[in-house]
């Protein structure tokens, strides 16, 4: 009895492939709109008035002390009780929106509470990261721009966020793959991406040690590729990139 | 909301089926984390010196090293370890063994990373001072670089401590009644509770999470640390 | 690159996955290791009385360790990882409500069934009436079951979102996300009687396969196989398996089904 004996056969493999895409897909999303939204609450929290101050400081705890998998629930069946039936009903049905030959097609609502869950907890994440880069660059340099007559919000942007994000580009790159991995988490609410796809795959041909062999591979070629990619642009703008 | 199905087995999803069976339940995540958490310290110190004080090949080796543990997936690490261990050694590890193990080397690699960013944060002048003391390399870590890298990686710590907190819910893959686990048996036996049942499982995760951060808050404010930024 | 790794991984286990008779060594043991449900009522499940694994699964893995005169050792398995319990040589045999398919047996031995049941769906009142219907809904399954693989198989315009647990998926219908969900009859039967507000919904009274539940054995162990075999068909014989089922599907159960299956009807 051998534990590798048979090889998977073409079609499963290509459903992992498809579920690896779907990561791919979700985790270049999530790691856009996380960006965005992260360096939002960062600037939010820096620049911001107090009550912004108090609330991106909640917030983001509360993103960073429970655990994804809860949130994921949350978002999924959580949102849908609290929401309008209306509104339920209607991010559950599917709508496409015709765009010359292609369909842009509305995701399901599996994608929809994925991709907010996700995006959420990447951006407290990497808000604090932005705010530990900030914390890096020095009071004095802050004074000095003031003293040269920017207002506080000018420093930020083209003095403060730039020097921040240098420093904290490595630990952003973390966050990232953070991402990647977390995305299999998005599994228990029914979203097919990877993981889901392996288990699918083991469910039909028993061939667990296969099925999620090929999907930790698949795992740790996406984040050694994008690890590598971050350390590689780190190494172009060399500037205490990697230093504090 | 009903409170009922979490005040009815609240003795359960605290201890497990302790006193009458092994521990299980909050208990158990408590245990489950201080072991991983003081191993993934030890481990993370001791790699994180060894990438700073090492130089070409044994650095490029234990950096791939690290990068592995960094890349997959806890929950597919935990799955292997398990599976895998027993065969490839020829011996049996108990199964909170094998998440302790797990769950350390991932936290140990991490640490590792900022414990050696640490050490190299430490500027060459500090380093040839101490050289032209006449103090070996290792003198000079142990002596000026650490006591002053130490305390600003303390952030990092915590950080990976209330990570670990939140992994250690992962352990459900190889059937560790632990705080989720023991949950998703009451959820099954209830059916009809999914809601309340995981916002109260949440709620705990939050508090513990919340209550370390704070603790070290308070710790680095006691000793007049910087709390640096957290990486 | 990932098959000669494959292949490499193959080669190296084989060597280590290799087995004596496994009757004899749970003999010589005195303990027989069976992976249950421990989430699965009323097949396996934790009693919230004694905390242990309890169920109809259990009383048949009781059942098979008195006849080999061992003591019983329960694992707490799910549908990710029984099998890997069972090829990793971590337990003997597997009672987790375990439908019996070709695909499967490739992987391991199966029993003769000791339990039948249909696959059937749960919806809210009214919008479920006949199988054809199935095609245009959105259909919650559980991750891991053979109700996930024929519901693909058999209606492929239905959109099957799997989820972890049956609570979840069920969760996922009262929201709407679903508009059905799927499982075997016997555990459909038994959710509902827990609803608070189950006058909304119903289970439509058809199904859409027919499955056969059996011990997962590992592959060649005949002599293991036979003596499951033979204790399951003495358990019919005695009236003892009649026993079991009404523990937990007879009339004074909130589940009650009248058994229909009987052990040897089928194999």
């Amino acid at each position: 009895m051998s534990l590798f004996g048979d090889l998977l056969a073409p079609r499963y493999l290509i459903w992992l492939l498809q579920g690896f895409g779907v990561t791919l897909a979700l985790s270049a999303a999530v790691c856009l709109a996380g960006t965005i939204l992260g360096l939002a609450l960062c600037c939010l929290r820096e620049t911001g008035s107090r009550v912004g101050r108090t609330a991106t400081i909640a917030f983001v705890s509360l993103i960073r002390n429970t655990p994804l998998l809860v949130q994921l629930f949350f978002w999924y069946f959580g949102a849908a009780a609290l929401m309008p039936a209306g509104l339920t009903a209607w991010l559950n049905s599917p709508h496409s929106l015709p765009l010359g030959p292609a369909d842009l097609r509305w995701p399901a609502y599996e994608t929809l509470a994925g991709f907010v869950g996700l995006t959420l907890y990447a951006a407290a994440h990497i808000a604090e990261e932005c705010r530990a880069g900030l914390d890096g660059f020095r009071a004095a340099q802050r004074e000095a721009a003031l003293a040269l007559g920017l207002t506080g919000l000018q420093v930020f942007r083209h003095i403060a966020l730039p020097q921040a994000l240098r420093i904290a580009w490595l630990p952003m790159v973390g966050q990232y793959l953070n991402t990647i991995k977390n995305t299999s988490l998005t599994m228990t609410i029914g979203l097919a991406e990877l993981s889901y796809a392996s288990r699918e795959v083991e469910t039909e041909t028993f061939l667990a040690f296969q099925a999620f062999g090929i999907a930790t591979l698949l795992y740790v070629g996406a984040v050694a590729a994008v690890e590598a990619t971050g350390h590689a642009v780190a190494r172009q703008n060399p500037a205490g990139a990697a230093r504090r | 909301m009903n409170v009922s199905v979490i005040t009815d087995n609240l003795g359960y999803l605290l201890a497990g089926a302790w006193p009458d069976g092994p521990v299980g339940g909050l208990m158990l995540t408590l245990i489950l984390s201080a072991a991983s958490g003081l191993a993934s310290a030890v481990l993370g110190l001791v790699l994180g010196i060894a990438l700073a004080m090492s130089g070409g090949r044994t650095r490029r080796v234990l950096t791939l090293g690290l990068g592995l543990f960094r890349a997959v997936p806890i929950v597919m690490l935990i799955f292997w370890s398990y599976f895998l261990l027993p065969i490839l050694f020829g011996f049996a590890i108990p199964e909170i063994g094998t998440v302790v193990a797990a769950l350390s080397l991932v936290g140990g690699a991490y640490l590792s990373y900022a414990v050696a960013a640490g050490i190299e944060s430490i500027g060459r002048g500090q380093w040839e001072a101490g050289l032209a003391l006449g103090f070996g390399r290792w003198q000079v870590l142990r002596v000026i670089v650490l006591p002053r890298a130490l305390p600003a990686m303390a952030p990092s710590f915590v950080n990976q401590w209330t990570a670990l907190i939140k992994d250690t819910s992962l352990a459900y893959v190889i059937g560790v009644p632990e705080l989720s686990f023991v949950a998703t048996q009451v959820n099954n036996r209830a059916m009809v509770y999914p809601a309340e049942i995981f916002l109260f499982v949440g709620a705990v995760y939050g508090c513990l999470c919340l209550l370390v951060d704070r603790l070290a808050a308070l710790v680095a404010r006691e000793r007049h640390l910087p709390r640096a930024g957290r990486a | 690159m990932r098959r000669l790794l494959t292949f490499a991984l193959a080669t190296l286990l084989s060597v280590g996955a290799a087995q004596a008779d496994r009757l004899d060594d749970i003999k010589k043991a005195g303990v027989l290791r069976v992976a249950a449900f421990d989430s699965n009522p009323p097949f396996g499940f934790v009693d919230p009385n004694t905390k242990q694994i309890a169920g109809l699964d259990v009383d048949y893995a009781k059942a098979i360790a008195d006849t080999i005169g061992v003591k019983l050792d329960l694992r707490p398995t799910n549908p990710a990882n029984r099998i890997p319990l069972l090829t990793s040589g971590k337990v003997d045999l597997v009672l987790a409500n375990f439908t019996i398919t070709d695909e499967r047996a490739k992987q391991l031995d199966f029993s003769i069934p000791y339990f039948a049941s249909g696959q059937q769906f749960l919806a809210k009142k009214g919008t479920l009436t006949a199988p054809d219907q199935l095609n245009g809904l959105r259909i919650g399954a559980d991750k891991g079951t053979t109700n996930e693989i024929v519901l693909r198989r058999d209606f492929p315009k239905a959109t099957v979102v799997a989820f972890d647990d049956t609570p979840f998926a069920f969760a996922a219908l009262r929201n709407g996300n679903v508009q059905a969900i799927t499982q075997d009859g016997p555990k459909l039967v038994g959710l509902l009687a827990k609803v608070p507000d189950k006058e909304n919904y119903e289970v439509p009274a058809f199904s859409i396969s027919n499955d056969y539940i059996g011990v997962g054995i590992p592959k060649g162990e005949t002599r293991l196989r036979e003596v499951v075999n033979e204790t399951l068909r003495e358990l019919e014989a005695g009236g003892k398996a009649a026993a079991i089922y009404d523990r937990w599907f007879g009339p004074d159960t909130s589940q009650p089904l009248p058994r229909l299956f009987r052990i040897g009807d089928h194999s």
